[in-house]
């Protein structure tokens, strides 16, 4: 079985294959005749001095060449949409993280059923550089979706989990949410990616994904759990 | 001429502004500039090429000169609305550059989004209203001119059919501008407002909403691009068949192609709020509508190609900034089919992926299309011919420069690289290609040095151009070189009922 580090990253690759086979396809389809046409058709003193003046139209090329691209887009429009779905459902059972943000930075609270704060966790501003303390970072458990509802407290951030492709704006006033699932243990890059003033390129933390147990222990716990050493960081 | 000359400026000023962004980007940590300045010359840099070049460049630039050329008639409909409308622009220049001055800084990126446009880490946020407004001021005196400009002043006989597609793009672009600026000019008045004023229009804790301005600043901002490319692809338009030797292929699916593109360009704005928190359904409906846009753009594309098929092709340089504009432009618009796939703008939304797409279309389609078009009509303006070595020299560093460049800054944003960023973790791919993106965005700024040389050089020390020098039939060619103050005066010229724009003299060689 194939080894899927994350979701919704496998969709999202998924269809970023499918848009890149067609865009090359395209792309040669449009490059190779212009290229052979520049080539084949440059102008020739004494053999090719004018144009040819009577392939003004074509109706039905014309027509042909409106068509294609037509069932192409909806194709992909469509496809997209499939994806789409599954990127912008919560599976069931998902455990739910309150995310917070802040300029510059992040609260995540952990909430319990009945959604009461069982932990809370705010990273730093780190003006000078990408190392974090090991309490700035969150930690989740690997295998399990992870529902992050997502607000701000000043302005608009946004919430960007690397390895899995996703995105969702922190609106002040307004609770939205995004899922992911993150199943090899390490640690993993979040950014902030909507211009949100000077701290906007250090507004960043690490998502510490550990095994079940470990992050039950973590949760319940007084301490910070460290993770294991043969682990090594993950930056994808 | 006013014009032109003083975009051509802020592209000078704003490309430096990118190279400064582009060298502080190069390698990880902050050496260049701080992030508030490095936040000023970003939002500049937009602002700059935006508005002052993207727009300003061809459709006051270009569109001033050619449109009464091209129509047949003596000049605008209203020369003092015009005047007008350049005395906006220039007072908008000088809010423009007093935003230079340290203190002045304005650190909105050009965008402005609120909550954090009224923020003080902002900046000065009223400097961009005001310039928005000069500029919207003159946008929509422009617009009201060309249209009535086409409208009544053209040559008897020049119907809609026979029309030159730069006019066609261009009266779309205006009409663009006119239905769309007082959109934007709400957003950025309704900005001014709760900054200064108190009001809460976008302030959650008083019962306004921050989506609010991203929906009414989009609605114009979005069909703006359509505003900036339409013309160049008049442009393109113009250029291709001429060194063709042969008329356009498919005029009349291109002429509903621009106007299908100035129809369907409203209805596509949520795709620029893909992750902004907007309800799961508007953004699989306007996926769709996006989506939609790349079947006209896709008809221009082939109908540039079918023209090439069975001409007879002459290389001057103007011919390869239109060749090389719609080669980009194709890689632009393929890098934007994922754009508008909502399911992977997700997980590329505010990347460099975007920042490299719309340079492709924007950046580098636009740019190539309007310095071809500074070549092809230099001897029309100045009686001169632009130098042509310098011409072909600099379209090539541009063009390799600027693929280097874009092309790995996709590559960056594929990887995660968010856009707006000073500064990166030390991821060594990341870095690599930063590193070879700067190389590129130098070769490209040699480029553009060296076509800036050969306007001065044309100007000083150009050969004298021939009339009518690519032996084309259309209109703006007919009042000879350099072309007189009063275009084709009180006696529009004769347009007989076979003439068309595009269509050679069978037998004329272009040497
Ligand atoms: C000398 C050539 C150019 C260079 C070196 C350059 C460089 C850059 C760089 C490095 C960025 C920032 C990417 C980021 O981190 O977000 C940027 C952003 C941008 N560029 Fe350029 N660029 C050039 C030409 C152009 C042209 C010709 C246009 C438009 C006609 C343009 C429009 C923009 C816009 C709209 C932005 C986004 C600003 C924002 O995020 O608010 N650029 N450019
Ligand atoms: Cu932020
Ligand atoms: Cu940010």
């Amino acid at each position: 079985m194939e080894q899927v580090i994350a979701l919704p990253y496998k969709w999202w690759a998924e269809a970023v294959t499918v848009w890149l086979i067609v865009a090359v396809v395209i792309y040669l389809i449009v490059a190779i005749p212009g290229i052979y046409f520049i080539y084949k058709y440059r102008y020739k003193p004494g053999e090719r001095e004018i144009g040819d003046h009577d392939f003004e139209g074509h109706m039905g090329l014309e027509a042909l060449l409106t068509i294609i691209p037509l069932l192409t887009v909806i194709f992909l429009a469509t496809y997209s949409f499939t994806i789409f779905k599954k990127q912008r459902t919560v599976p069931d059972g998902a455990m739910t993280i309150k995310v917070t943000a802040f300029m510059w930075g992040w609260q995540f609270d952990y909430l319990d059923e009945n959604g009461k704060v069982i932990k809370t966790v705010v990273t730093g501003y780190h003006a000078n550089d990408y190392n974090l303390q090991e309490f700035e970072k969150p930690v989740i458990p690997a295998g399990k979706p992870i529902r992050a509802l997502l607000t701000s407290m000043d302005v608009i951030h946004s919430f960007f989990v690397l390895p899995a492709r996703i995105t969702e704006d922190m609106v002040p006033g307004r609770t939205t949410y995004l899922w992911f699932q993150i199943n090899k243990p390490g640690e993993y890059w979040v950014f902030c990616r909507e211009y949100c003033g000077t701290g906007h390129s250090h507004m960043f933390t690490k998502l510490k994904v550990v095994p079940p147990e470990q992050f039950t222990a973590w949760l319940y716990g007084k301490n910070e759990v460290a993770i294991k050493s043969n682990n090594k960081e993950v930056a994808r | 001429m006013l014009y032109f000359t003083t975009s051509f400026l802020v592209f000078l000023i704003a490309g430096v502004f990118g190279l400064l962004v582009r060298l502080e980007q190069s390698v990880p940590g902050m050496q260049v500039v701080d992030f508030k300045t490095y936040n000023y010359l970003l939002t500049g840099h937009g602002v700059g090429m935006l508005f002052w070049w993207a727009i300003a460049a061809h459709i006051g630039g270009f569109g001033n000169f050619l449109l009464p050329l091209m129509i047949g008639a003596k000049d605008v409909a209203f020369p003092r609305l015009n005047a007008l409308s350049w005395w906006a622009f220039f007072a908008a220049n000088v809010l423009f550059l007093m935003t230079l001055i340290p203190g002045n800084h304005i650190m909105t990126m050009w965008t402005g989004y609120p909550p954090f446009s009224l923020n003080n880490d902002a900046g000065v946020t009223a400097l961009y209203v005001f310039v928005m407004h000069l500029l919207g001021a003159s946008s929509i005196a422009t617009a009201v001119n060309f249209l009535v400009t086409y409208i009544t002043m053209r040559a008897p006989g020049y119907t809609f059919f026979k029309t030159n597609l730069f006019v066609h793009t261009l009266i779309a672009a205006n009409v663009i501008q006119l239905v769309g600026v007082p959109s934007l000019a709400g957003a950025v008045t309704m900005l001014f407002l709760d900054k200064y004023l108190g009001t809460n229009f976008f302030n959650p804790a008083k019962g306004g909403d921050p989506l609010i301005y991203q929906n009414i600043f989009w609605f114009y901002s979005h069909p703006v691009v359509y505003v900036q490319v339409l013309p160049v692809f008049g442009f393109y338009s113009e250029i291709i068949p001429v060194f063709a030797r042969r008329p356009l292929f498919g005029y009349t699916s291109m002429v509903f192609a621009v106007w299908a593109i100035t129809a369907v360009s409203f209805f596509l704005w949520i795709h620029h709020m893909f992750v902004s928190g907007v309800p799961n359904w508007t953004r699989v409906l306007f996926s769709y509508t996006t989506l939609l846009i790349a079947v006209p753009t896709g008809i221009k594309i082939f109908n540039w190609m079918l023209t090439l098929y069975r001409g007879a092709i002459h290389f001057r340089s103007q011919m390869l900034y239109a060749l090389g504009g719609v080669f980009m432009f194709l890689i632009g618009g393929l890098t934007g089919l994922p754009l508008g796939m909502v399911a992977i703008d997700l997980g590329v939304s505010d990347s460099l992926f975007v920042v490299g797409h719309f340079h492709y279309v924007l950046g580098m389609a636009i740019t190539l299309g309007i310095l071809g078009a500074v070549i092809h009509w230099f001897p029309l303006a100045t009686g001169k011919y632009y130098p042509e070595n310098l011409g072909k020299l600099s379209f090539w560093l541009i063009f390799a420069g600027a693929n280097i460049f874009y092309f790995l800054q996709m590559v960056a944003g594929m990887l995660g690289n968010p856009r707006r960023y000073p500064d990166y973790p030390p991821i060594p791919e990341w870095t690599t290609l930063h590193v070879i993106q700067t190389i590129g965005a130098l070769i490209l700024g040699v480029g553009v040095v060296i076509f800036t040389y050969g306007i001065i050089k044309g100007l000083k020390s150009g050969e004298k151009a021939s009339d009518n020098p690519w032996k084309s039939p259309s209109l703006e060619w007919k009042v000879g070189v350099p072309a007189r103050a009063h275009g084709h005066g009180d006696h529009p010229p004769r347009v007989e009922p076979d003439w068309h724009p595009y269509r050679y003299d069978k037998e004329e060689i272009l040497k």
